[in-house]
């Protein structure tokens, strides 16, 4: 009954209702329009909302989260320009299709299953969060270490051309994290004599700089290029459409579900994971795929929604962001004096049902929304980018200097987001970064509980791990992480 | 932005800084506690910098390896006009903050940034910029009430007398 009540407060609050409407409304647009994500824009999002209780704050957010992945399909449909990378392969189909004058039609089936997809996603995070939360209790320290240290190595191996790049962005990251004084000694770490750093670095400008400011200078290379708009044609679809590729939409949510739970992987593997299954699995299309086939719509769209209810178990569970937008959402429940982790769900259980409410009532704005107003959306989506890009960084800016009032961490912002400009155009991966930071506290604690409890004793630690089922899985994955690479290497050099 | 598995300009000495800044951070966290113990406050910044200082070092041989781009240099690919004026622009921007106020030079910087950029005409540029920062300052002043520094303008005065005018109306 408690968990009912709390799953309907976003329904009932009038507040509520109306910020997850205008989060999920504003994330269609900030997840089209290219240059913008929602990683970036939860990022900014955040220091403007610290001050706010925790539920219209988490209610902006998960609108945002939910209208931004399915607002990345319109411009891969109409403009060929994916909004967001889990819409990569929505367009190969999507685009062809607005071609013919079918853009409307790609954008009807587009909403609906994406629709689908989230609501599959939130089905199973409903079902799988407590009974994950409650095994999640078993786990020691050292596993809590392992797991951490996967999350950052998978992020790093799954989001980039190469694991090593992602190694040194994870190991930054955690770097960052434990800059200021130590919690347990009071001992100065990284400060410098600067009184400034004993408080540490605002995650808030990391995030903003490496996600904001990096992202807009990266966008100022293209900053001329025009797009081409599409005709659009008839949006609803009709019932035999819908019916006709459900069975195709259930498997691919499942893909989804699957893949947004796993840390490090989010929307848009999970999207190009199922699109290859769509293309095996459908025998005879009644267009040809990347030349607009339904079933390529279908595919990535269930999943990279599917994905998002996924990628919520692993951080309301175990406290373990599953990519970039969920490790800034943790980031955001620390701000409000939350802990996400299987004491979180024990201890409110509220909070839970208020997020998978949240996120129900958002899937329904997502179909409201995306059934409408597209011709205004084209017009918004055209915002020249010598105009949006300075806007963005002055959001930035003013979202890096709001959370403490402090110009230094304008500074600090301005460093990362060059800092994080090079980064990416020398092809290292952002994610683990903000994973590092996030999961610093986390690694670092675990870390000394766990060699502590084991009388500072390296062999005895890995006793521990060898002689614990879980702890041996988890290191067993690292291990694979790590050692993969090598293997392959190993063998293509005999090959040669 | 990546071309296969080709050094980019610039790239083999960002890696040799990252390199360089490794070390000095592995330096710098043994001397939070030395090899004291395992759980000192020591430990996982140096766990951390080591991995960065190797793999970094690894990164450098990599990039060393590769066959140079010929078609990209760092003026076109790299560092374009554009980036450059962004970067002086948000490093100017917050030197002025604080003088100048959050009026002042937010106006200042997307006027000159757009017309940098757009190449768009004066006029464009001032209207464009002056609507932008009127609709920011009205989102983020008002609905999310974020302080930013006054600076010259005497913005409580005249949020004071916008409210004496409209509760004088009423």
């Amino acid at each position: 009954m408690q968990a009912v009540s709390a799953f309907l407060i976003p329904f009932l609050d009038i507040q509520l209702l109306g910020l997850v409407a205008a989060g999920t409304f504003a994330g269609i647009y900030i997840g089209a329009i290219p240059g913008l994500s929602v990683t970036m824009a939860v990022s900014i999002l955040i220091s403007f909302t610290f001050a706010w209780p925790v539920y219209p704050a988490l209610a902006l957010m998960i609108g945002i989260f939910m209208g931004g992945v399915y607002g990345g399909s319109r411009t891969a449909i109409l403009l060929n320009i994916p909004g967001a990378p889990a819409a990569i392969a929505t367009g190969l189909d999507g685009y062809p299709m607005a071609k013919k004058g079918e853009a409307g039609e790609a954008i009807g089936i587009t909403t609906v299953m994406s629709f689908f997809g989230g609501c599959i996603g939130i089905i199973v995070l409903a079902l799988a969060a407590p009974m994950v939360s409650e095994f999640a209790l078993k786990f020691q320290p050292r596993d809590y270490m392992l797991l951490a240290v996967l999350g950052i190595l998978l992020v790093g191996s799954l989001s980039g051309e190469s694991l090593i790049k992602g190694i040194f962005a994870g190991a930054f990251g955690i770097l960052i994290g434990t800059v200021g004084l130590d919690p347990l000694t009071i001992a100065d770490r990284f400060t410098f004599g600067f009184s400034e750093l004993r408080g540490g670095i605002s995650f808030v400008a990391v995030m903003i700089g490496m996600f904001g400011i990096s992202e807009a200078l990266v966008q100022l290379h293209d900053v001329n290029k025009a797009a081409v708009r599409q005709q659009i044609s008839r949006i609803v679809p009709s019932w035999s459409t819908i019916t006709k590729y459900l069975p195709l939409s259930l498997r691919c949510s499942g893909i989804g579900v699957i893949i947004g739970a796993l840390p490090g992987t989010g929307g848009d593997i999970a999207a190009l994971m199922a699109y290859d299954h769509a293309k095996r699995t459908t025998k005879n299309p009644e267009v040809p795929f990347g030349e607009g086939a339904r079933e390529g719509l279908v595919a990535p769209e269930t999943a990279n929604n599917a994905a998002v209810g996924g990628a919520f178990i692993p951080m309301m569970t175990l406290g373990i962001p599953g990519d970039a937008v969920t490790a800034i959402m943790i980031g955001a429940l620390f701000i409000h004096g939350l802990n996400p982790g299987p004491m979180l769900m024990i201890d409110k259980p509220d909070m839970f049902w208020f997020i998978v409410g949240a996120l129900t009532l958002a899937n329904v704005f997502m179909l409201i929304f995306g059934l409408t107003g597209i011709r205004f959306f084209v017009k918004v989506v055209e915002t020249p980018r010598s105009v949006l890009i300075p806007v963005i960084i002055l959001l930035s800016i003013v979202g890096a200097y709001a959370v403490q009032s402090s110009l230094v961490d304008v500074y600090w912002m301005l460093g990362f987001g060059v800092l994080g400009y090079f980064m990416k155009l020398y092809g290292f991966q952002l994610g683990p970064v903000i994973l590092g930071v996030i999961l610093s506290r986390l690694l670092d604690d675990n870390w000394r509980r766990a060699i502590i409890s084991d009388q500072e004793s390296l062999p005895m630690l890995l006793k521990g791990i060898v002689t614990s089922p879980l702890s041996l899985v988890l290191f067993s994955a690292v291990l694979f992480i790590l050692l993969a690479p090598l293997w392959r290497m190993v063998k293509a050099r005999r090959a040669a | 932005m990546r071309e296969g598995q080709t050094r980019r300009p610039g790239e083999a000495v960002f890696v040799a800084f990252l390199a360089l800044a490794s070390l000095g951070l592995l330096i710098k966290a043994y001397g939070i506690a030395g090899f004291e113990a395992l759980s000192s406050p020591g430990a996982l910044p140096m766990a951390a910098a080591a991995v960065m200082l190797v793999s970094a070092l690894v990164i450098l041989v990599q990039t060393m390896q590769a066959p140079v781009t010929k078609d990209e240099t760092v003026r076109e690919h790299i560092l374009p006009i554009a980036v450059v004026v962004a970067i002086i622009a948000i490093t100017a921007y917050a030197f002025l903050l604080q003088p100048l106020g959050f009026l002042i030079t937010s106006f200042l910087f997307l006027a000159v940034l757009i017309r940098v950029l757009s190449g768009r005409s004066l006029f464009f540029c001032v209207w464009s910029s002056a609507l932008c920062v009127l609709l920011i300052y009205v989102v983020f002043r008002i609905i999310f009430t974020v302080l930013m520094p006054e600076g010259i303008v005497p913005e409580r005065e005249i949020l004071a007398w916008l409210g004496r005018l409209f509760g004088g109306a009423r």
